[in-house]
Parts: structure tokens; sequence; C-alpha cells
């Protein structure tokens, strides 16, 4: 056995103790092939050691140069790190243009139970209906024994009831995330905002209109809305309505520079937190008629302020000058219809007296004078005869003949036989003021300076010889009470009898002003619509615009101008005078005619 | 006997085990905090946006002129209040160092650094100022001071010296503003004049 060994290692010792073992050291290697192989090991065990050493090398580098090197740009190797945003609402918050909140998104969480889970219905259900005076115990019993996983309580808690809930530690009940559409100012913006339904998709205005917009993005939403014009606007047509028994109004204010709609006003009106309510304080008027949008969706034979165009018309076409007359002495006998004066003066009179004394025989002459293609042509140009564009969905077509025959032509020169959104009128109306482009009326704040391209639609020239006109309606025409010293108010009053039927009513007016202001430097459009009003004691039995929604345009400009920094001037003085005078009147006094 | 260079690579080993999970806890603790913050932060975001709702409710124009009618009493602006623009009222002059500054342009002078002069300036219109108000007549060391200031030769007078230390803002009105505004209307006709 020993021969068999040529190397013997620790046994060498015969006297060693038993527990001894030699310290290790290398084992003698052999020479040879077994020593050749040993060394090929030995050379692969350096090549990967040095190759693992570079790798480790090279990690180590990397992680000095990550983290005291690229200064902070080590953040980009940590993505998980970054502050979660704030999560967004569902859908944008509305504002107007002063950033005032008219529509926000709140958690309002809804209530349901899962009835398997209920231990004691009856006295989950005496709870409930304890803490939810409006629940009816019946109803509530039976769906917490129906034996479903899942029931609807309640939608839509506020944080209070959902504290209450909790209060009363019934097992079983819980709550499921939902968000709900808050508008803080209830009636005053509903039909332009809108409101939406249970499950916050928009169902009207705004909210219905840019509905996918308002989904997709994370900040408020700007409307052209002034909160503060809109209150004093409604304030103002409810008034007019409440002075003169009216059925309804519409009041829209627009800058006629840029089309941006400032205040929208369509009365009655409702809550769009509660939409499907009835008001109580007039519980006969329906739910639709309340929800109508009268300045979008109602189309109205206008009446007298459709003058403005007829006017126009004649004037930029050249078929009229301010110094033309026409014999307004007699009733017009037309077909079954006779088209007579209200304010008649029985005698041969000139465009602007037309214009201020609200001649239906003189606007119906000048009209067959330019004739009904040019009369057609040009309503359709000043965007009176298509939907008008604006932001809220509904937007009505206007109604007018198919066939423009004689008699069309003379109606529709004093406002009859077209029926248009007062939303396209003051579109028009700005147009024929501002020097004669047409912008499209928006409801989305521009940003400062910014002027939408519009369309020349009339010449300078003539919106300048309308400004003068609109004047001398308010200085001494039908519209002298919607007068505000200082603010050079021009106008057009337009009292319309309502097609009952096949018939005009006498009693049934829908009166209607259009003011701007200050006519000599355009600004501001305020156009007021009543429907039905009933003459007063104070309007001396008139119901007509010139005593009802005339002092009403009054007093608005007199309240909003200050808040749109518009600086009241002397209108006594010679510069404005001037710049207001009608040429074809100079130096001679009207009644002279 | 263990080699010492076994040694460091063991302690070295336990090391930057240690120390990894040092700082693998101290991740996740950041990274709970993290959460917490974020939770935090949201919550703090809608009940952010519950106020903003409940702000814009509670300043509805309606309840504010419920609240104007209860309290304030704030009509509309009239057309006449806003003939004038802050455009149309003149500086302050430059202080005459030399003389006791005499005639129109001591009105505005001494009306405007007294504190009534800007409560005449922000009174509604047709109210009358009480005629020395209290805090007119209780000396006002700076106003005072910045009066005195303006006028050196005030100063030098010992009789004029005298009152203003008795009554200082009257002293110092008295010669150059024989009148004082009694309402707004007042005080805009005065600044008028003097232009």
């Amino acid at each position: 056995m020993a021969a068999a060994q040529p190397y013997r290692g620790y046994d060498e010792n015969p006297c060693r103790p038993r527990h001894f073992k030699p310290p290790p050291c290398a084992p003698v290697i052999p020479e040879g092939p077994a020593r050749k192989a040993i060394d090929a090991c030995r050379t692969r065990l350096l090549f990967t050691s040095i190759l693992f050493a570079c790798v480790f090398a090279v990690v180590a580098l990397r992680v000095v140069e990550i983290v005291l090197l690229e200064n902070g740009t080590a953040q980009s190797h940590m993505p998980r790190f970054r502050i979660a945003a704030p999560p967004a609402p569902a859908r944008a918050d509305i504002v107007d243009r002063n950033g005032r909140l008219l529509a926000t998104t709140l958690d309002s969480p809804s209530l349901y139970a899962n009835p398997k889970q209920i231990l004691d219905p009856a006295e989950a259900t005496r709870k409930l209906v304890s803490a939810f005076p409006t629940m009816k115990s019946l109803e509530v019993y039976a769906k917490l024994t129906s034996g479903k996983s899942f029931v609807y309580l309640k939608r839509h808690l506020t944080p209070r009831e959902q504290y209450e809930v909790n209060q009363l530690g019934i097992p079983g009940l819980q709550f499921q995330h939902e968000e709900r559409r808050v508008y803080p100012d209830g009636t005053l913006t509903a039909h332009v905002v809108g409101y939406t339904g249970i499950d916050n998709a928009g169902f009207a205005g705004i909210e219905r209109g840019l509905d996918k917009a308002l989904k997709n993005r994370r900040e408020p939403l700007q409307l052209s809305l002034d909160l503060r014009i809109q209150y004093i606007l409604r304030e103002e047509l409810q008034r007019v309505i409440d002075d003169f028994t009216g059925k309804a109004a519409a009041g829209l204010i627009m800058d006629v520079n840029t089309g941006e709609v400032l205040s929208m006003v369509s009365l009655p009106d409702f809550d769009p937190n509660h939409p499907g309510a009835v008001d109580p304080d007039h519980p006969d008027i329906s739910i639709a008629d309340r929800m109508f949008n009268r300045d979008t969706l109602g189309v109205y034979e206008l009446g007298s302020i459709f003058k403005i165009f007829t006017v126009a018309m004649a004037l930029d076409t050249g078929t009229s000058t301010l110094t033309s007359t026409y014999d307004a002495s007699h009733d017009i006998h037309i077909g079954r219809f006779t088209i007579g004066d209200y304010h008649g003066k029985h005698r041969v009179l000139n465009v602007p007296e037309i214009l201020m004394y609200s001649s239906n025989i003189g606007a119906a002459k000048m009209a067959m004078a330019a004739g009904g293609q040019r009369q057609r042509e040009f309503l359709a140009r000043l965007g009176l005869l298509s939907a008008p564009k604006i932001e809220v969905s509904e937007a009505a077509a206007p109604h007018f003949p198919a066939k423009w025959r004689e008699v069309n032509v003379m109606t529709i020169a004093f406002g009859h036989g077209v029926s248009v959104t007062p939303l396209s009128f003051a579109s028009a109306a700005a147009a024929l003021v501002n020097g004669g482009v047409l912008r499209q009326a928006t409801l989305l704040k521009l940003p400062p300076g910014d002027v939408p391209q519009g369309q020349q639609v009339i010449s300078p020239k003539t919106s300048e010889q309308m400004r003068k006109l609109m004047r001398l309606v308010v200085e001494r025409g039908t519209g002298t009470m919607a007068a505000a010293p200082g603010y050079v108010v021009g106008g057009k009053t337009g009292t319309a009898e309502k097609l009952s039927g096949r018939h005009y009513a006498e009693k049934k007016l829908l009166s209607s002003f259009v003011g701007i202001f200050p006519i000599n430097d355009p600004k501001y459009l305020v156009l007021t619509v009543v429907d039905e009003p009933h003459p007063n004691k104070q309007s001396h039995g008139y119901a007509t615009a010139g005593w009802t929604v005339a002092p009403a345009t009054s007093r608005i400009i007199q309240r909003m101008a200050p808040l749109l920094g518009v600086q009241p001037v002397d209108e006594a003085l010679p510069e404005i005078q001037r710049a207001l005078m009608v040429e074809s009147l100079q130096g001679k006094r009207l009644e002279a005619y | 006997m263990i080699r010492l260079g076994t040694l460091f690579w063991l302690v070295l080993v336990s090391a930057t085990g240690f120390a990894m999970f040092g700082v693998k806890y101290q991740v996740q603790a950041l990274e709970d905090e993290l959460a917490r913050t974020n939770r935090a932060a949201a919550s703090e975001e809608h009940e952010l946006r519950v106020l903003e709702a409940e702000w814009a409710y509670l300043t509805r124009p309606e309840t504010l002129e419920a609240m104007n009618r209860r309290f304030l009493s704030l009509g509309p602006i009239a057309t006449k209040q806003l003939h004038i623009t802050a455009t149309d009222i003149p500086l302050r002059p430059p202080p005459a160092p030399t003389a006791l500054p005499v005639g129109p342009p001591a009105v505005v002078a001494s009306a405007e650094p007294a504190p009534a002069g800007s409560a005449a300036a922000s009174a509604p219109e047709g109210v009358p100022i009480s005629q020395p108000a209290p805090p007119e007549t209780a000396a006002e060391p700076p106003a005072t001071q910045s009066a005195l200031r303006a006028m050196p030769a005030l100063l030098e007078k010992p009789p004029a010296a005298q009152l203003a230390k008795t009554v200082p803002v009257k002293a110092v009105a008295k010669p150059g503003a024989p009148r004082r505004a009694k309402s707004l209307d007042d005080l805009i006709a005065q600044i008028m004049t003097s232009r």
C-alpha cells in the first residue's frame, strides 16, 4: 500500500497525535501532463476573474459617475420616485372671464349596500330612514332584503351625509367613489353653462357643446361671460318681466369688436344643480320652457329693430341716400295685409326719420326700391338666413319664406316674415356699427388684444352712417328712454305683434331693444327682448319697446359701464356732436320736413 | 489563522450588506412617506376644490347684494361720480423750501398728507367729512413730521411753531387752506380750481 502512494503527506510522522493535522500547503504538483492541465486551468481562472473585475469596475465607475459626477441627472434614473401629479378631475372646471368659478366637479360618493352582508335589515332600515328623511322605509327594506349583492341606496351624498352614514355604523353599507358637477351660481348662468346628467355627461349648453373638450382637459375652460354683467342683465330683465307681467325675456350683451358674448340671459331659467326640479315660486312654468334658451334656440320675428338692416342695405347698395324721401302718408294695402305706422306721421319722411319714428310704410318702400333680391342677399351676408354658430349645442335655424314675394319684401323690411335668434341678430347688428365687419359670436374668452378675422359685410362709411342714425333714434326718436347720460347710447326699438295662428295678434307683443354704447366708438351691444309685456300704470298704457326694454337698457348700461371701464363723456361736447351729426339734417330742424 | 485578506473581504461584504439593507429600508420609508404625502396632497386638493366651490357659492352676486343692503348700502356708481379720472388729479407740488406755501397749491399739500385727505377721497359722495376729525386733532407723529419737514419755514417762526406743537395739523392747514373741503364734491372743486 505504501508503495502505491508516492506521497504520504501528514502521515509521515507515525508519532503524531491523533487530532494533529499539519497546516495546509500547496500541493506538490507533479511534473508532466497533470501539471500542464492545472496550468491551463489557472490561466482560464485568471482570465475569468479579470473579466469579472473589469465588469465590476465598470459598474462601480458608472455608479460613481451617476451619483457624484452627473449633477442631478441621476434623477432621470429614478422614474418611480417622481411626485405624483394631483388627480385630475374627471371634467374640467368652467370659469368666467375673470376666473370666477361657474362649474366644478366635486367628489360625491354614492351609498350602496350589499344585502347579503346586512345582518339586520329592519334595524338598518330604521337607522337609514332616520338619517335620510326623504327615503321611504318600505323601499329601503325591500332593497335590503332583495338578496342581491349590490343595490344603490342613494346617489351623490354630501360630505355631511357621508359622515352621518359612517356614524350609523351599519355593516354592509359601502360608498362608491363618484363625482358630481356643481354649479355655485345656480340659475344665473344656467342656459350658457348648461348642465350634466348623473354620470357627468353634458346635457345642455357649453357642457354639451364642448363635452369632449371638457372631458379631456385639466385646466379650467374660460368663458367670455362676465358674471357681474350677467347678474345685472338678469336682474334688469326680471324686473321688466315683473313690472310688465311679461311671459319671458331674453338678453344678450356682446363686445361689438370681437364678438365675445359677455352675458346671455334667458328667462324663465332653471337651476342646473337640480335640472328637473319644479320651481316652487312658479310651479306653473314647465321644465321644458325653463330650459329653453331663448337667445340661441328661440327664433322670433323681432319687428322694427330689423329696420336697421333695411336702412343699412339701402344705404350700402346705394338705392337710398340719407336724403332720400318716401311718402308715408298712406297705408299700403297688399293682398290681405295692410301696412300702417304705429307712430304715424302721415307725411313724406326721409331716411333718418323712417328709422327715428320707426315707420313701417317708409321701411317697406325703401326695401321695395332696393328689391327682394338685394334684400335676401344682404340678410344672407349678415348671417341672418342660417343657424348661428356658437359653442352651446342649442342653435336654431331661422325661418324665412322660401319664395321671396313682394309682400315678403315689405314685411321683412320691418321685421315680420323672418324669424331669427337674438344671437344672430346681435352678431349682425354688431357688424353694422363696428365698421362693417361680421364676426362670429363666441362664448369663449379671447386672449387680450386678439381680434378674430371677420368678414366685411358693409362699407365703413355705411357703418358710420348707421351709428349716426341709431344715435338719432335714442336722441330724438322712439328710443329716448334708453338714453344713459354720458355713455352716448344709440339703438333701435322694436315692437312686434306676435303671430297667433294665421293672424298677428295686436295684444300679444314682443318688445325688443338693441342698444350700442358709446355709439361714437362702439364697444358693447345690449339686446333685450321681452315676450308679451302688458302695459302698467307707469308706462301710460304702453307695452312697446320704448316703454319696457328701452328704460331697462338704460339701467343696464349705467350699471355695467363702470364695471367695464367705459369712461363717461359729456355728450354735449362739440367733437361728439360733430361726430354724430347727420349730414342730411344739418342746419334743418327735423320737424321742418 | 485566518488570513488578513479574507477578514478584509468578509468585513467589506458584511458592511456592504448592512449598508445595502439600510439603504433599502430607508428608501422604503421614503417611498411610504412619498405615498402618504401624495395622498395628503390629493385630499388637500380635493378640499381646495370644495372650498373654492363654497367660496363661489358664498360670493354669488345675489348674496353680496343682500349683504351690501344689510351692512353697507352702497349703490351703483353714478355717472357724475366718474367725470374725474385719476389723471385729472394733480400730483403733489414739489415742496417750497424757502417760503411758506401760500395760495391754492397748499390746499393740495395740506389735504393730502393728512389721513383725512384719503378718507375724504374714499368716502361716498355727499357724506360730509366731520370738521376736525379725531385722527387730525390727535397728534399723529409721522404725518406731522413729514408735514413739518416739508415746510421748514414754519419751524423758524416762533408763533407758528408753537401752534404746531399744540394743534399741529390745524396749524399747518391754517395759513394755506382757509377753507376745508366739506364733501368730496367740494374737495374736487377745490382741486379743480387750483389747477
